[in-house]
Order: structure tokens, then C-alpha cells, then sequence
């Protein structure tokens, strides 16, 4: 009797698999860098990459997070295929000196980040950054600079940024 | 003894230089910004689909004949006006087609293959069937028929054309039946039988062989048309004068004059009426009505024995309610 209630569980269970699978979408997730967690409507699929995931068509939210590049949030709306390959390239963070021998400027980066020291360590997302450049609260310079690896500015007044 | 105090002194000493080393090559280095500045740079997101195929199966059977071409259309999500996908090819076995994923209703039978085969004597038929996200759909076996021939009319007293309802047709090839039925309460009547009769001879409609009289007969030549219309009069024509007899059994002389030894003109059979004109004590005087072949009739003078005759009520022609 306890033999056939287990065989009942296990072909109830499998049925219910088989229904919950119909209609799902098999996921493979590859990031690069790899072995980065991976996170599915906020819950942690593992370490990529990831392979043979089931997904249900419909919208949903992937978050990845590494230390070293810039966490990325995507919302992507699954399509009713068979399987959806998502391939992440994270945008590194590079460590950059910047420095200056003009004295009584107040830089800013894209708008928010401020500093008024002589030489300062930044990190900064690879890609353009808009820099200004005050004096004495005016505006007296504005460049894009652009970071695709560790690097030191010095900053010359008027004169494009040389880089070492 | 003072081991221990110089031990002590070197390693403060040596603690200090370190810390200054540190402390000097952090000024050196300069002060870390607190905050790590992004750009809200777009990612570089690759996404892509792998989309399962359908393949779609339908075994095709042939009834007598086969036509040289089929059309096929493949309708999906109960639009019956475009079609996913049409196929002509030689009437084949088997009805293969791919579909992408996604193009079928998977909820409910809305999804149509079409099958036309490219022959007049067949008729279309189609198949709906409810879809699958992708995989293979094996259909049950469609059988390809040659197009049913249909003859329809109506049913009607030829004497005042009014309607006769409940009246017996058969479609007849030799004396087999191949399809009876009746004429509805409105004396209308449909016949449908195998398009493989198409070209029988000896097919004949047989009608009224539940009235009194002497059922109607006609051939039919399905050879140039698959549906035929037919209105069927049954009974004396309006010409046919009153008193009205009827032969009451098969073979009854109908002679050129009353005497015994005159020339037979026809031999009638059962149901046959006579619209009597003269009588003498053992013979009837009266006209038949000859049919011609164009649909026509004439009308032939004659005499009955009285005893071959009885009279005719047209309130009442069904066999089963006939008064004597």
C-alpha cells in the first residue's frame, strides 16, 4: 500500500513537472567577466555562466553585480520561444590619478562628483565622462574624457588632458 | 639587560618608519574620491532566441480516385483570409509542413489546413486542429473523397401543383438502392450519393412509390454536372378529366377498341390512371397520358376491362391511406 501511494507521488510529481515546464523558456545566462552571481527577479540563479534555467515568457529583471564593474540591471521581455541565450558584457571600473598643477580649480564629473585637491585617485566606469572645471565659481573649461584603463590625467589649464 | 629596551626601541622605530612610509606615499598617491563615478554607460547585452520549429503531419487517404494535385493552406488563429503557408504539390500520402513557433492558436482549435484538390470533381475539405508551441502534430488520417453528386427538387401534384409532402425518392442504380429518403413537409428533397456514380449508367431516381400512382422514373447523367434540380410532378396532369380510374394490377390491356380480339395498344401497369370518358357494361372508354422523352406527354385514346379499373380519390394518393 505505501508502495503504490509512493509510485502515485512520484508519477503525480512528475506530471506536475511536465505541466509546469510546458510553456517555460530554457535560459542560458554568460557574462563577461564569468563566475559572476547572477539574479532573476531577485533570486539568485548561481554563478555564471548558467545553463538550462527555465524561464516563463513574460517580463523579468536579471541584476548583476561585481565588484570592479558597474552593476547592470536589464528588464527583458521573454518572448514564447524555445530557449533565450543572454550574453552580459559588464562595463569594468578603472582606477584613475588625476591630477592638476593649477591651483584654485573645483572639478566636476558628470555633474554630481566634485573635487578641489591638486591630485586625487578616482574609479571611474570605462567610457566618456564629461568633466568641468570651475574658477572661482565660473565655468572655465569642459572636456570629455574618456577611461578605457587605469590611468593618470594631469590637467593643464585650456589645454586637452595628457594622459601617462 | 638592555637587550630587551633596544629590541623594543628598533621595533618602535622601525613601526614609524613604515607608518611614514605609508602616510607618505598616500600623500603621494593622493585622497581616494569616496564614490565610485559611473557614466550609466548602456551595457553591451547580446539577447538572443532559438525558436522551436512545428512540423505538422497529415496521413492522406484516397477514396476510388485521386486527383493529380492538392492545394494546401495552412490558416492559423481562426483568420480563414491568409494563410501561413500554401503548398501545392501532387496528391500525396502524407500532408508535411514546418511552422515556426508561435504561429498556432494553443488554446483552441482555431488553426485550419485546407485541402483542395485541384480536380472539379472533388470538393474541398479542411481540417482544424489546436496547435502546439513547437514539436510535431501528428493528425488522424484525412480521407480525400470525389465530390458528392446531389440531385434536389420538389415534390408536386401535377393535377393543381400543390405541394405533396412524404413522398418516397430513391437514387437507383439498376434495382439497387443507393440513397432513399423523402420530401420534406414543403415537398422539397435532397439526394447526396458518392462521387464514384459519377459516370454509372443506369442510375435512375425513382419517386413516389408510397402514392397510388405509377411511380415517376428518370434517368440521371451525372456526366456533365455533380448536382442535378429536380422538380418532381407525380399523378395525372391537369388535362386529365374527371372520373379518374386507375389500373389495379400490372399488364391490363389497353386496346384500340371494346371488342374482344382489338388490337393492344399498351400493356399497363399497376397505378396507371385513365380519365374515363365512356362506359359500357364491361369496358371503360378513356385517355392515358404517354410520356415523350422531352419531357412531354400525349394523350391516347383507349378501353379497359372495368373490372382492370378503380376510381382515383386525389384527396387522398398515399398507398397507405387509399380508399377503395
Amino acid at each position: 500500500m505505501n508502495l503504490m501511494k509512493y509510485y502515485y507521488k512520484r508519477i503525480a510529481a512528475s506530471l506536475l513537472l511536465t505541466v509546469s515546464l510546458v510553456g517555460q523558456v530554457k535560459l542560458a545566462v554568460n557574462t563577461i567577466p564569468t563566475r559572476v552571481d547572477v539574479h532573476l527577479d531577485g533570486i539568485n540563479l548561481g554563478s555564471s555562466p548558467i545553463k538550462n534555467e527555465r524561464v516563463t515568457p513574460g517580463v523579468h529583471k536579471f541584476e548583476i553585480k561585481k565588484k570592479g564593474y558597474a552593476p547592470l540591471t536589464y528588464d527583458l521581455l521573454v518572448n514564447p520561444a524555445q530557449a533565450v541565450q543572454l550574453d552580459f558584457f559588464l562595463n569594468p571600473v578603472y582606477k584613475v590619478r588625476f591630477k592638476t598643477e593649477e591651483k584654485g580649480l573645483v572639478f566636476e564629473l558628470n555633474g554630481e562628483h566634485r573635487w578641489d585637491v591638486q591630485l586625487v585617485r578616482l574609479e571611474l566606469e570605462a567610457g566618456n565622462h564629461f568633466l568641468r572645471v570651475f574658477k572661482i565659481g565660473e565655468i572655465i573649461d569642459e572636456q570629455t574624457i574618456r577611461v578605457d584603463e587605469p590611468k593618470k590625467f594631469n590637467y593643464y589649464l585650456k589645454k586637452p588632458l595628457s594622459e601617462e | 639587560m638592555l637587550k630587551p629596551f633596544f629590541n623594543r626601541i628598533v621595533l618602535i622605530a622601525g613601526s614609524t618608519v613604515i607608518l611614514g612610509l605609508i602616510a607618505g606615499c598616500s600623500a603621494f598617491r593622493g585622497p581616494l574620491y569616496p564614490d565610485i563615478i559611473y557614466n550609466n554607460r548602456q551595457p553591451l547585452i547580446s539577447v538572443t532566441y532559438e525558436y522551436g520549429e512545428i512540423e505538422l503531419i497529415l496521413p492522406i487517404k484516397y477514396d476510388a480516385a485521386v486527383p493529380d494535385n492538392i492545394l494546401f493552406k495552412i490558416f492559423t488563429q481562426g483568420d480563414t483570409l491568409h494563410p501561413v503557408i500554401s503548398i501545392l504539390q501532387e496528391a500525396p500520402k502524407e500532408f508535411l509542413a514546418y511552422l515556426p513557433q508561435g504561429v498556432l492558436d494553443i488554446q483552441n482549435s482555431t488553426n485550419l489546413i485546407e485541402i483542395i484538390p485541384q480536380d472539379k470533381n472533388f470538393d474541398p475539405v479542411s481540417v482544424r486542429f489546436k496547435g502546439i508551441r513547437f514539436g510535431r502534430i501528428l493528425m488522424p488520417p484525412k480521407t480525400i473523397r470525389m465530390g458528392q453528386l446531389i440531385v434536389s427538387g420538389n415534390t408536386f401534384l401535377n393535377k393543381n401543383d400543390s405541394t405533396l409532402a412524404s413522398v418516397d425518392i430513391s437514387l437507383q442504380s439498376y434495382d439497387n438502392i443507393i440513397h432513399e429518403t423523402q420530401s420534406n413537409r414543403s415537398g422539397s428533397f435532397q439526394l447526396a450519393i458518392p462521387g464514384e456514380y459519377r459516370y454509372a449508367k443506369h442510375l435512375r431516381i425513382v419517386a413516389g412509390e408510397n402514392l397510388i400512382f405509377k411511380p415517376y422514373t428518370k434517368k440521371l447523367d451525372f456526366s456533365k454536372v455533380r448536382k442535378l434540380k429536380m422538380d418532381i410532378g407525380l399523378g395525372p396532369s391537369d388535362e386529365m378529366k374527371e372520373p379518374l380510374y386507375m389500373t389495379n394490377k400490372n399488364n391490363v390491356h389497353f386496346r384500340e377498341g371494346p371488342d374482344i380480339g382489338s388490337e393492344t395498344l399498351f400493356l399497363l401497369e399497376e397505378g396507371e390512371i385513365i380519365s374515363v370518358t365512356r362506359v359500357t357494361p364491361g369496358e371503360y372508354h378513356g385517355f392515358i397520358e404517354v410520356d415523350l422523352d422531352d419531357e412531354k406527354s400525349v394523350q391516347m385514346d383507349g378501353w379497359i376491362e372495368r373490372t382492370d379499373l378503380r376510381l382515383v380519390n386525389l384527396h387522398n394518393v398515399y398507398e397507405q391511406t387509399v380508399e377503395y
